[in-house]
């Protein structure tokens, strides 16, 4: 660096030295002309072109063009930041066009270790760095890049709701049962959030790595044991300003929506649903109202709803934007950027509200990162970054709106009436609903989704401040750094609402086809707005770390390289809801590496972490985390230099290792006890009137002091190999143990009257798998380049030790132990029962009442009832335990294409027998909703169900039923609703243009590509209900497949 | 040399925060269970605690004498748990009404009896407390202790007795304990009870404060109650269980006979009523401070009879359960348009329905059954009459309606509404009166079935439930006169007394006293008059086994809806004679009287053996190997 340092000159004193060189010029008889340009043939301005043994030299012009007057036996040495210098001799030489190649140690790879980079080929974990530009997604979720794309990473979508979509993943999948699955994301060094990941412009990116094996993760101690996500934003290089920009429009719409039954079935199908039940039950639709529904007779007094239609648009578009300018001199460098982005909803908007109910959420970050070189020696380093979230959307969420399109009959009522004569003076929307004399109403989806809306506002703040010194002149290879960072996170929101009124049609004449409308909630609505302060989330982090570290090459052939770290940081909240949240979290890591080279071939690596955690007891609060690896550079030895044309480098690596995970609970100090001193939940009342009452105090949490530490012990053997120039395969096969697992006891039984369950370290999981990855990258001339890569990863868990029931020899089948720690368990359900007396015959089955038509499970230990005994392992995990991603980037002349596919395997999921269960009244878990809710009819249902007409007994749906009790036996958890979640997805598809240089000149860019991408554009899969990556969450905010038109300009 | 010193200052700074101190961030005075026995006002909360694990009596979700027998009935999209039991779909995964574990309705019992312990363990320790409070409380939560120990073995026979507390530590095979034999289960509620009776106040004097805390009346009468359970077929002598025994082979059930047991019986039973009578509890006689009406005797008898359960603290309530209002159950058992200016109001739902078996249960006016009366047209009970006037006070006059509803003990019209039947109060107060309702429910009518929730699916609603005083307004409201649910009342202590007796010796004129006492607040003559003149088989009352029968209709009748018959049937042992009857209803459908009083079949009800004893979740035993599973599940 220094020495371009030196050959950089400003632009003043270039002009002046140029002055005096061509004075010089004027006594030389050889004029050499030509042209500059860099590998991609890109004229370069500003290369300085030296006479080598003298200070003459001149700079190129804008088109890379120069001029020297030299003797013919001079070297010419050419040089430009960031470029390798190249020096060529005159050699009698008229024209000398040169190419300068981008600089050989700005080639060499370096990998992003903790807390330094290392030389790629002496690295001995297990690290999979991915390229930034491929996490490019039209979409302003960094998380949904990452399937298919990081070996080593089991990853999947549950949701496209803006706000809501990020992506579940974990690396090397799932090893603990415990609290803590997902990895540390650490961004510059600051623990962050999946949401900031989220929020993070790719543009903005320098480097991602996922750090996967012990010695890798070793040094980060009691955060790491899930592995750790390092990403490192982008600095300024010396040099003139930078500018690029990057601008997306795109369409998205669902990639699947899922069908619903025309509502003459619903109706008829209702009616039956309670018939084929209970002969003496009420029927919900007379024949007439079902005639006259489907003659259409008058849509208001018998409306159809499409209530999916009534609530949600078909598309609707995106933007991004992304401004990022870097640039600087020999004192101080500049990285900024800018990015917004927003994402809209599905959501129709009512136009008589003057707000809006969409979901539209804006995004906008900031980050500048400056570097200063204070003295020679030392290097001052200020990172700060904003990320801001505004918000207005549905009171409830997207994915509620959809859930509650889903659960509406459609056969009631209409989302609204027209007011007519008698209510031509009111100012509200005049909503629909029925009252049936409950005095609970229905549910109307759309009022629900228009009556207010809510908005969230989040700021994420992040200040870094970091000295690095030199220490050369105590010891040569020395360096001392210090860090520390501070992050602050502020979300609030807010709701405004009205009450809509409810309206009803009746009294219909069919003679004059009139009807009257009536107000049903006239003491409830309300036609002004309320307001409900929503939840509040305020947080500080502060971190500091101070890194000692030595780097020495002794004789060119012993590399020695020494680390020691020492961080502590602190987390506070301030709107916890417990005293004990209220209080700091607090970890310390002292932590220190040694590694030695020997040679380019051998390497050896030690990595020890030590970290205390407030959350144990003194007494088990530091825990010890050491991890070892040797790494041998095959391909470095002599022997293999007959193959270095075939395959140009091999690596063998070998590593093993602990690290712990301290986030083990939900509560904080478990070692302490938890009471609530004031607990109304056990209250008493006494007195004539009930005057007098107390609350009374419950024990949530009983102490125990020796919980402590979770700790992942791993091994990992890894293997690198170039061939022919071309392939990169890199393969990871790793196994971990997962011991001191927090779990609930289940050995106390009821008996003890125990009102919290205790828990303790007690269980033990395994994971294994191997992650591969096979990168090809190969320029075939100047117009034609192709590079090739797959992923793949495969983890499986199992369980080694786990506390549960006295299963020994009553049944061996129910036991966890060796199986996945996601494997679930169900009855296998074998088909339908043909009749009643087939079910009165048949093993007892212990849940609500059934009979013909209702699933039939297998007694599996023929005692002649079916009883959670019968459980047994059933499906694949439903975390996928493969996830793999294969695509191409070809480029020809000015375009490219690329194209992306990801798929995951070995998943099942279950549709969820209750959300999907025809006219039920079904709540989501902890939900509470205004109106009474009634499922739609799924089409594939009601083409395929088992009716007394129709006793098919493999049908998709078994005998209708609205009762609980009817549908209690068939909504339990078995193979009945078990599916395949594998899939496969053109997950990307992008065609560019990149226009030619010789117009680009004339507007001052350097570069302008236009291009076109689709996501998820096609899937294969079994499974045809919804798009299949939801999983069982099939009814909520769909995922969305989009196109984009983007822009990329650098200046 | 700067950079040095920089340098060690930077290192000092960073590792000075690296002590011990940056990590111990928890307080030294967060909560732990010592501090709920460092002060009487937290000890108090405890103290409340321990009874805020007392069973809800009056929640139809929680008390399986409401649902999960066969005295109300419910529409068939109830997902009531209790109500499951009833429909014979008990089961050993995630029972109903499981009290063991504190799932499907009921608390969970056994953490009540731990809290329990924690209190007696640790009472001792507060010290700002004088001792007469400090032997009162103990004796409150020994009498907790006893009633929920009581409340498990009625349900599921011989228990895991937890007379200490295991700590939470123990090893998994220090908390695997047995279930205990029945016999030794009765003996330790017994022997908590007599611990807890000498210090329990004898009245609440602080009645605005505390009414509803246990009193020596309430220990004795759980006493008696409990011996007469010991006592009774279920548990003494019951050869069934035969075999039933520990793992290790311990017999749970002693299969022999034991007199004795009904001697111990009597004479708690003897003691309660005694000491209750002393303190001045009589069976309750409706006298109204203030009427401006004069009302009929019918009307005064029914009142009597009606508000001796829903009339808060009256002198016949022994113990009610301040903790578990009626409030609720009010709305469930009046008709939704009762009130025929009201019938869009939905602040009753009247859902819970009365099978037809039960108002045939009731005597006919002459006090003996209408099955059995010589006077009484049994055979033709469904046919159509209308009542005259003389008929005013019970059935609206006009009105068609059927011979059942006709020349019935007065119990009957207190208890049930029904369509024709009139329903006093609810803000209707003279007997005379035009406007007093009258409950119409055929097709059609106000309280007919309109949606799919609020009707009553056997045309019969509860009427004793509905306090006569609580109104129903418009829109959802209805105003409720709230009385805490009578856990134990005197008519119920002496016809346990009377039916004790009777087992010991016979029949004698002091079980006739009892039996007497309760007819004629009635207005029913006495057993001996009341057989001798209109019984088929006058000479009934003159055996053991007829009275015995006699005493058991006389208390069905008397209890009936009050949580009492669900557990007497099962005592008994005759839940498999009287639960495996169709449980019927009137045609709802119908809107013309001929129609209407149709018997039609709700639903097949089953009982069997096994269903005398709750079953154990399936996982209890998973959890301790140790216990065993009732017999038939």
């Amino acid at each position: 660096m220094e020495k371009e340092n030196s050959l950089k000159l400003r632009g003043g004193f270039l002009f002046l030295f140029a002055w005096m060189v061509s004075f010089v010029m004027l006594a030389q008889n050889i004029t050499i002309t030509g042209t500059v340009t860099d590998s991609e043939s890109n004229p370069l301005p500003g290369v300085t072109i030296t006479v080598v043994g003298s200070t003459r030299g001149v700079i190129t012009d804008i088109d890379g063009n120069y001029s020297i007057s030299v003797l013919p036996a001079d070297q010419l040495q050419y040089s430009f930041v960031g470029l390798e210098t190249k020096i060529i001799p005159v050699n009698n030489q008229k024209v000398l066009n040169v190419v300068l190649e981008e600089q050989a140690d700005m080639l060499e790879e370096v990998t992003v270790v903790a807390f330094a980079t290392q030389k790629k080929e002496n690295v001995v974990g297990s690290v999979t760095t991915i390229n930034p530009g491929e996490l490019k997604v039209p979409s302003s979720n960094l998380t949904t890049a990452l399937a298919g794309r990081v070996a080593g990473v089991i990853s999947y979508q549950r949701s496209g709701e803006p706000g809501m979509d990020n992506a579940d993943f974990f690396i090397r999948g799932v090893t603990t049962f415990g609290y803590k699955k997902d990895p540390l994301i650490l961004i510059d060094g600051i623990e962050s959030s999946s949401t900031d990941l989220a929020r993070l412009q790719t543009d903005d990116i320098a480097s991602f790595s996922i750090l996967k094996d012990a010695t890798a993760t070793s040094l980060y101690g009691s955060r790491a044991a899930n592995g750790v996500i390092l990403i490192k934003t982008k600095e300024g290089k010396e040099g003139k300003a930078k500018l690029s920009l990057r601008v997306e429009n795109y369409i998205s719409m669902p990639t699947q929506d899922v069908e619903l039954a025309d509502p003459i079935t619903y109706m008829n199908m209702h009616n039956e649903a309670i018939l084929t039940r209970d002969a003496l039950g009420i029927l919900p639709y007379t024949k007439q109202k079902i005639d006259y529904t489907a003659s259409g007779l008058n849509k208001i007094m018998y409306p159809v709803t499409d209530w999916k239609k009534e609530l949600i648009k078909d598309h609707t578009m995106n933007h991004t934007v992304n401004l990022n300018v870097s640039g600087g001199g020999t004192v101080a460098r500049y990285f900024v950027s800018g990015g917004f982005a927003q994402n809209s909803g599905l959501l129709k908007v009512d136009q008589r509200n003057n707000f809006n109910n969409n979901i539209d959420l804006k995004t906008y970050s900031v980050r500048t990162n400056v570097n200063v070189n204070l003295t020679k020696t030392t290097q001052l380093d200020v990172r700060v970054n904003g990320t801001f979230d505004e918000y207005t959307g549905p009171i409830t969420g997207g994915t509620q709106v959809y859930r509650n399109v889903m659960r509406t009959n459609p056969v009631m009522f209409a989302p609204y009436y027209e007011p007519d004569a008698d209510h031509a003076y009111v100012q509200h929307i005049l909503f629909g609903n029925y009252d049936d004399g409950s005095n609970f109403y229905y549910l109307n989806p759309y009022a629900e989704m228009v009556k207010g809306y809510k908005t969230y506002s989040r700021s994420l703040m992040t200040a870094q401040f970091e000295i690095k010194e030199n220490l050369n002149w105590l010891l040569d290879g020395l360096r001392f750094r210090i860090m520390a960072n501070t992050r602050r996170n502020s979300y609030f929101e807010t709701t405004r609402e009205y009450i809509p009124f409810w309206y009803q049609a009746s009294s219909y004449d069919r003679v004059t086809d009139t009807f009257k409308l009536s107000l049903l909630n006239e003491d409830h609505g309300t036609e002004w707005l309320n307001y409900n302060p929503g939840s509040k989330e305020v947080s500080s982090d502060f971190y500091a770390e101070s890194v000692l570290s030595y780097d020495q090459t002794f004789n060119k052939k012993h590399v020695v390289n020494g680390l020691v770290v020492f961080l502590a940081q602190n987390r506070t909240t301030g709107n916890a809801s417990t005293l004990e949240g209220s209080l700091p979290y607090r970890n310390i890591n002292l932590a220190m590496r040694a590694t030695y080279t020997y040679d380019s071939r051998y390497n050896f690596e030690f990595n020890f972490g030590a970290d205390a955690s407030e959350r144990f007891h003194k007494s088990h609060r530091w825990g010890a985390f050491p991890a070892y690896g040797v790494s041998w550079n095959v391909s470095n030895e002599y022997f293999w230099e007959p193959l270095k044309d075939i395959a140009n480098t091999f690596r063998i690596r070998g590593t093993y290792g602990q690290s712990g995970n301290d986030a083990i609970g939900t509560g904080r100090f478990l070692y302490l006890s938890e009471l609530n001193m004031n607990d109304g939940a056990r209250s008493a009342v006494f007195g004539r009137d009930n005057a007098y009452g107390r609350n009374g105090i419950s024990i949530r949490r009983y102490s125990d002091p020796e919980i402590t530490w979770e700790i992942a012990t791993k091994s990992n053997l890894g293997l690198e190999l170039g061939l022919f120039n071309a392939f990169q395969i890199q393969a990871d096969i790793y196994k971990e143990v997962r011991s001191n697992i927090l779990q609930t006891r289940v050995s106390t039984p009821a008996e003890m009257g125990l009102s919290a369950q205790p828990q303790a370290n007690i269980g033990k999981a395994e994971g294994k798998g191997i992650d591969i990855s096979v990168d090809y990258n190969k320029i075939f001339n100047k117009d034609l380049w192709l590079q090739g890569r797959f992923n793949f990863t495969y983890a499986k868990s199992k369980f080694l030790i786990y506390e549960e029931y006295y299963y020994n020899d009553i049944a061996p089948w129910r036991s966890r132990i060796g199986y996945s720690i996601n494997q679930s368990w169900g009855y296998l359900a074998e088909r339908l029962f043909v009749d009643d007396e087939e079910a009165s015959k048949s093993p007892k089955q212990n849940f609500g009442e059934y009979g013909g038509g209702d699933i039939k499970y297998r007694d599996i230990n023929n005692d002649g009832q079916i009883t959670e005994l019968d459980l047994v392992p059933i499906g694949y995990p439903t975390l996928p335990e493969i996830v793999y991603g294969f695509g191409f980037s070809l480029g020809y002349k000015k375009f490219d294409l690329s194209m992306f596919f990801q798929g995951l395997g070995r998943e099942s999921f279950w549709i969820n027998p209750n959300a999907t269960a025809p006219f039920r009244e079904f709540y989501y878990t902890n939900e509470s909703l205004p109106g009474r809710p009634q499922n739609q009819l799924l089409k594939a249902y009601a083409d395929d169900y088992w009716s007394e007409d129709n006793q098919n007994i493999y049908a998709l749906w078994p005998r209708l039923s609205t009762s609980a009790i009817g549908h209690t036996n068939n909504s339990q958890t078995s193979t009945w609703f078990m599916r395949d979640g594998s899939f496969l997805r053109l997950k990307q598809l992008e065609i560019g243009y990149t226009f030619p240089s010789l117009l680009l000149k004339s507007m001052h860019m350097e570069n302008f590509r236009i291009y076109f991408t689709g996501t998820n554009l096609f899937n294969w899969s079994k499974f045809d209900l919804w798009d299949v990556e939801m999983g069982g969450n099939g009814l909520g905010y769909p995922i969305q497949k989009s196109f984009n038109v983007g822009l990329q300009l650098n200046f | 040399m700067k950079n040095i010193l920089k340098l060690s200052i930077i290192f000092t700074l960073v590792f000075s925060l690296g002590c011990e101190d940056f990590l111990n961030v928890t307080p030294d005075n967060i909560a732990t269970i010592d501090h709920a026995f460092r002060m009487r006002t937290t000890a108090e909360r405890f103290l409340f605690t321990c009874y805020s694990y007392m069973p809800s009596h009056a929640s139809l979700n929680e008390n399986p004498a409401l649902l999960g027998g066969d005295e109300l009935w419910l529409v068939a999209t109830n997902s009531n748990p209790i109500w499951q039991i009833a429909r014979g779909n008990q089961r050993i995964v995630n029972p109903y009404g499981n009290a063991w574990q504190g799932a499907n309705g009921p608390k969970d019992i056994y953490q009540g009896i731990r809290e329990c312990n924690v209190f007696l363990e640790n009472i001792g320790l507060v010290p700002d407390i004088t001792e007469t409070e400090r032997r009162r409380w103990i004796s409150e939560v020994k009498f907790l202790k006893a009633y929920y120990h009581y409340y498990l073995i009625r349900m599921y026979g011989p228990i895991v007795l937890i007379k200490e507390n295991l700590p939470v530590s123990a090893s998994p095979d220090e908390v695997r304990i047995p279930r205990s034999p029945v016999d030794e289960c009765f003996d330790y509620v017994i022997q908590l009870i007599d611990e807890a009776l000498a210090d329990l106040p004898v009245k609440i004097e602080f009645e605005v404060s505390e009414l509803g805390r246990i009193t020596q009346a309430i220990a004795l009468s759980l006493k008696a109650k409990v011996l007469v359970t010991a006592a009774s077929p279920l548990f003494n002598g019951n050869t069934d269980y035969t075999g039933f025994t520990n793992k290790d082979g311990t017999p749970l059930f002693n299969t022999t006979f034991d007199k004795d047991k009904w001697q111990k019986a009597a004479d708690a039973c003897k003691v309660a009523v005694n000491f209750c009578d002393s303190l001045g509890h009589r069976l309750y006689e409706y006298i109204p401070l203030f009427s401006q009406y004069t009302l009929s005797d019918t009307t005064m008898i029914q009142m009597s009879i009606r508000n001796a359960f829903n009339e808060k603290w009256n002198p016949e309530i022994i113990w009610a359960n301040t903790n578990s209002m009626s409030s609720g159950l009010q709305g469930n058992s009046t008709p939704r348009g009762l009130d025929p200016a009201l019938t869009a109001s939905t602040g009753a739902q009247g859902n819970i329905a009365p099978p037809l078996k039960m108002a045939e249960l009731f005597y006919s006016n002459n006090g003996v059954p209408i099955d059995e009366d010589i006077n009484w047209d049994y055979a033709n009970r469904f046919n159509l009459r209308i009542p005259g006037h003389d008929h005013r006070f019970n059935l609206k006059q006009g009105y068609t309606t059927v011979q059942l509803h006709f020349d019935r003990e007065n119990r009957y019209y207190a208890s049930l509404g029904f369509d024709g039947g009139i329903w006093y109060g609810q803000g209707h107060y003279n007997d005379e009166g035009d406007d007093i309702l009258f409950v119409s429910s055929k097709q059609g009518q106000p309280a007919a079935p309109i949606n799919l929730s609020s009707y009553s699916t056997t045309g019969f609603w509860p009427k004793k439930y509905t306090h006569f005083q609580s109104v129903i307004g418009t829109g959802s409201t209805f105003t409720r006169e709230n009385y805490p649910w009578p856990v134990i009342k005197l008519n119920d202590l002496y016809l346990l007394y009377a039916e004790a007796l009777n087992e010991v010796s016979g029949p004698s004129t002091e079980v006739y006293f009892y039996l007497d006492k309760i007819r004629a607040r009635a207005g029913l003559p006495g057993v001996e008059a009341a057989w001798n003149v209109f019984s088929i088989n006058p000479d009934k009352y003159k055996t053991q086994a007829g009275l015995r029968e006699i005493i058991h209709r006389e208390r069905t009748i008397e209890l009936m809806f009050e949580g009492q018959r669900f557990w007497d049937l099962r005592r008994w042992k005759t839940a498999v004679n009287e639960m495996n009857n169709p449980i019927t209803g009137w045609d709802l459908d119908q809107s013309s009287a001929e129609g209407y009083y149709r018997e039609r079949l709700v639903f097949n009800q089953t009982f069997r053996l096994r269903d005398y004893l709750w079953p154990l979740n399936e996982n209890t035993m998973l959890a301790n190997p140790m216990l065993v599973q009732n017999p038939g599940w």
